[in-house]
């Protein structure tokens, strides 16, 4: 057998895996989690363009979520437009503002580049909060928007089962990796990876670091609204702090951070890693000890960034290269 | 037909004069040497020239077109390629992967862009190298890749910028052969050099500056004699030699 | 009208309290050159010190200062030491290490859910305090007493570190490494100990602005939230390093906060003040006060 089949068999076997999940998960309340599990899994492979591969520290993507949210919502609630349409729309709207955002913003140093993300970020969502109508739209301020449960079915992007929910994440998150993949070998990616570690080099080689950058915020933006619009259909009610917080925000970068942004594996890694021990200590320790799964998060936080800044996906892959290779190391050399 | 010229080019940073009305003409296939004693603004006549900063006044003109002020990366795409003199490889990648991102200034297709990556590393002699991690290397290999990258843009005209600094004496003589085969292949090139070896050898001409200003200009062996050269090194009880 | 300076008045007495807690932060920021967002949490655990010190001896919140200051410079010495020095040692040619950034972040989730699990979620006070409710009669206009003392302990203590920075020695040394930290590790100095003493100052100062909060505002896990954010805006808004700058961008924030609601609901001031940093950061990042930062 060609021994490239023998490296790729891992993947096939967790795409095959993925696939049946549910027909072996039926508890709907485990569904659930893995859902959002795959949704943060593609919140941060979308944030992932702009914080991994162009080098800065966005800290206010939840913004984008929002604005997908609320476009398709609003969108779907008052005019009947198809939640399909509604994503779309949101997603182009998040990018113009992605672009706004990034048009000043890239030409800061770190630190200033993450304090303005969050200022943008916080002062979309205190507008939010503040605004019930925006000439004939209805934004409802602080209580937000509750999605009636009427028409289910594929059209109407509501379904009275989980198991729907899954497909379409899973799909949505197998396409934005792919997405991801293609762009790390493509000229976008070189030159992103380019400017984010020596710009004056690659300005000099023909690279318009400024200009990649606004192209990554831009699909960065557009993919992470079609989020937003997944996460009304699923909860049904939304409302400024349930998709724009800056809780939100932080956990997408923190995740894609100890998974090791740059990337292709390590922003679903880390949601791999850190969703579970978020959602089985706020299950299990909700009310006796509340809070710890945040201060688990804070210790791996640290831990990581003290003994592997580039992310666990470094050493992970090592020991998966090493693992494959004692498995079918020799049958590649007979090869 | 002139590649390069720079027409009484200022270039002041507030009441520092940096460069002082600098004129100077590369033609198509020549190698002009810029030389100077430390702090004569060679590097910033070469920063104006490569787009970092435009000129306080004067011109510079590249193929017959005024490009004051135009950014690095637009002209890189007309031609103009420059390395650094502190190295900047992208050190956490391989060396193709490092060429690469150069040759991808004339095409949009990967397949094509690494194929012009290892047209280039073998040329300079560093396909062996090609899977390294560029972080890795040897300064003198840094070196050689700075070369290789700006060199994949496929430019008309190299700024080279020390390129021979911290190598030993063999490097240097394997660098010199490097440029003088580049020439050959119908290369022009502006370097700045302190290793007055390398330049006297590789140089049609040379030009001296010395406190932002022009002091000589002319064959490597004119200005090996030339008097105000060899004071503007040595000081003033040299001068009379 | 009259309403206005009172509104205005109290609102330069919070601000300086806002902006005693951002020099903190400003000092921390302009050394050390990175992000601490944990200083909100930094604050709280000042808060929660000085609460338990009064609770448990019974003095007047400002003699609290006595246990609050040396605690909370040790805290973040230590925590200097321990966590941020590692990385700085490791991200030597990095300039501003983003790593930090994060490990902050990661103190911050600990320190907030630490004492929510401790102490509880319940919002503390110390009713029975000297200063408490207490207000000036100036004219027809009632003046707030604790913020006041707050503003008066904002005054001394931005005082006191300017002598510091200026008059002594370790400060000298403290600038020195703001400016240029090779240059000045070349001078002999050494780095990583500024580093711990400036950020143990720096978490000393946001203790004396937690002692001045005690007497009236709640005590509460996440109570340094609130002061989060603000203390950045705050610092971009007065400069980076900037003493001065810090107490006056406290106070236009807090002018801000106390007039507005006369114009317009609280959250549209939260607004106004997120659009005026924004427009610093655009138009004049170095701040006020600060020095042309290079980009």
């Amino acid at each position: 057998m060609n021994p490239l089949v023998y490296r790729k068999l891992p993947l096939i076997l967790v795409g095959v895996l993925a696939l049946g999940l549910p027909l072996v998960v039926t508890s709907p309340t485990y569904l659930h989690i893995v859902i959002l599990l795959f949704l943060y899994a593609y919140l941060t492979t979308s944030w992932n363009l702009v914080g991994g591969f162009a080098g800065v520290l966005p800290l206010g993507h939840a913004a984008f979520v929002g604005i997908g949210a609320y476009t398709s919502t609003i969108l779907s609630l008052q005019y009947g437009v198809s939640p399909w349409i509604g994503m779309l729309v949101g997603a182009v709207i998040a990018c113009i503002v992605g672009v706004i955002i990034g048009l000043p913003t890239f030409k800061m140093r770190g630190a200033y580049f993450a304090l303005a993300t969050i200022a943008f970020a916080e002062g979309i969502r205190v507008m939010f909060e503040n605004i019930d109508q925006l000439g004939p739209l209805q934004i409802n301020g602080p209580r937000g928007l509750q999605i009636p449960p009427l028409k289910t079915g594929l059209a109407s992007f509501m379904f009275a089962e989980k198991e729907p929910y899954y497909y379409i994440i899973l799909v949505m998150l197998a396409g934005v990796l792919l997405l991801t993949w293609a762009i790390s070998r493509s000229k976008l990616g070189y030159y992103l990876m380019a400017g984010g570690e020596e710009p004056e080099a690659a300005q000099a080689l023909g690279v318009n670091v400024a200009r990649a950058k606004l192209t990554a915020m831009a699909m960065s933006s557009f993919l992470t609204a079609f989020a937003g619009t997944f996460w009304a259909q699923f909860t049904l009610y939304i409302h400024p702090k349930s998709v724009m917080s800056l809780d939100i925000s932080f956990e997408i970068a923190f995740i894609a951070l100890i998974g090791g942004r740059g990337s292709i594996a390590g922003p679903v890694l880390g949601a791999l890693l850190l969703r579970p021990v978020s959602d089985f200590s706020r299950i299990y320790f909700g009310d006796k000890l509340p809070g710890l799964h945040l201060i688990i998060f804070g210790v791996v936080l640290i831990l990581v960034m003290l003994f592997q800044p580039r992310g666990l996906q470094l050493p992970l892959t090592r020991i998966y290269h090493r693992v494959m290779d004692r498995l079918f190391g020799d049958r590649e050399a007979a090869a | 037909m002139k590649i390069l010229e720079l027409q009484k080019v200022r270039k002041y940073f507030g009441g520092i004069k940096a460069v002082e009305s600098f004129s100077l003409d590369v033609g198509e296939g020549d190698i002009v040497g810029l030389i100077g004693p430390n702090g004569a603004g060679k590097s910033t006549l070469f920063n104006c020239v490569a787009g970092v900063f435009p000129p306080t006044a004067g011109d510079i003109l590249f193929l017959g077109e005024k490009i004051n002020g135009q950014k690095p990366w637009d002209l890189c795409h007309k031609g103009l390629a420059r390395t650094f003199q502190i190295v900047k490889p992208f050190a956490s990648r391989s060396v193709l992967y490092n060429v690469m991102v150069g040759a991808f200034a004339t095409t949009d297709k990967r397949s094509e862009a690494e194929k012009r990556a290892r047209e280039v590393l073998q040329h300079l002699h560093m396909d062996d190298k090609k899977d390294q991690r560029a972080g890795n290397l040897t300064i003198a290999d840094r070196k050689r890749l700075e070369i290789a990258r700006a060199l994949a843009t496929r430019p008309k005209m190299l700024l080279l910028d020390e390129v021979m600094a911290g190598l030993r004496p063999t490097e240097v003589d394997e660098m010199v052969a490097i440029i003088k085969r580049l020439r050959e292949g119908g290369m022009t090139i502006f370097v700045i050099e302190h290793i007055m070896r390398a330049i006297m050898a590789l140089s049609d001409r040379i030009a001296v500056l010395h406190f932002g200003t022009k002091i000589a200009e002319g064959s490597p062996q004119e200005i090996a004699r030339d008097e105000r050269v060899i004071k503007a090194y040595l000081g003033e009880d040299y001068g009379a030699a | 009208m009259l309403f206005i300076l009172e509104d205005t008045i109290n609102g330069i007495l919070m601000g300086s309290i806002y902006g005693l807690a951002a020099l903190g932060l400003t000092l921390i920021f302009g050394v050390l050159k990175v992000i601490n967002f944990a200083h909100g949490s930094l604050l709280m655990v000042g808060m929660y010190v000085a609460y338990w010190a009064v609770l448990l001896t019974g003095v007047h919140p400002y003699l609290s200062l006595v246990i609050v200051v040396p605690v909370m410079f040790l805290f973040g010495y230590l925590l200097q030491d321990i966590l941020i020095k590692p990385i700085f040692k490791a991200e030597k040619d990095v300039r501003e290490p983003i790593t930090v950034i994060i490990v902050t972040t990661g103190v911050w989730y600990i320190l907030d859910n630490l004492s929510l699990l401790i102490f509880g979620p319940q919002y503390r006070n110390i009713q029975d305090n000297p200063l408490r409710g207490k207000m000036l009669e100036a004219g027809e206009m009632m003046i707030s007493v604790p913020k006041l003392w707050g503003f008066c302990a904002a005054i001394i203590t931005a005082l006191l570190v300017y002598l510091f920075l200026q008059k002594t020695r370790m400060g000298r040394a403290v600038r020195a490494t703001s400016l240029d930290r090779d240059a000045a590790s070349l001078q002999g100095i050494n780095q990583y100990k500024i580093y711990n003493i400036s950020f143990g100052i720096g978490t000393a100062i946001a203790g004396v602005a937690g002692v001045t909060l005690v007497p009236f505002f709640n005590i509460f896990p996440s109570v340094g939230v609130l002061f989060d954010i603000k203390c950045f805006i705050i610092v971009v808004l007065g400069g980076l390093g900037s003493i001065g700058g810090a107490l006056l961008g406290g106070m236009i924030v807090g002018v801000i906060e106390s007039v507005g609601p006369q114009f317009m609901t609280a959250t549209w001031t939260e607004a106004i003040v997120y659009g005026l940093f924004l427009v610093f950061l655009f138009l004049k990042p170095s701040g006020l006060f600060g020095v042309k930062y290079d980009w």
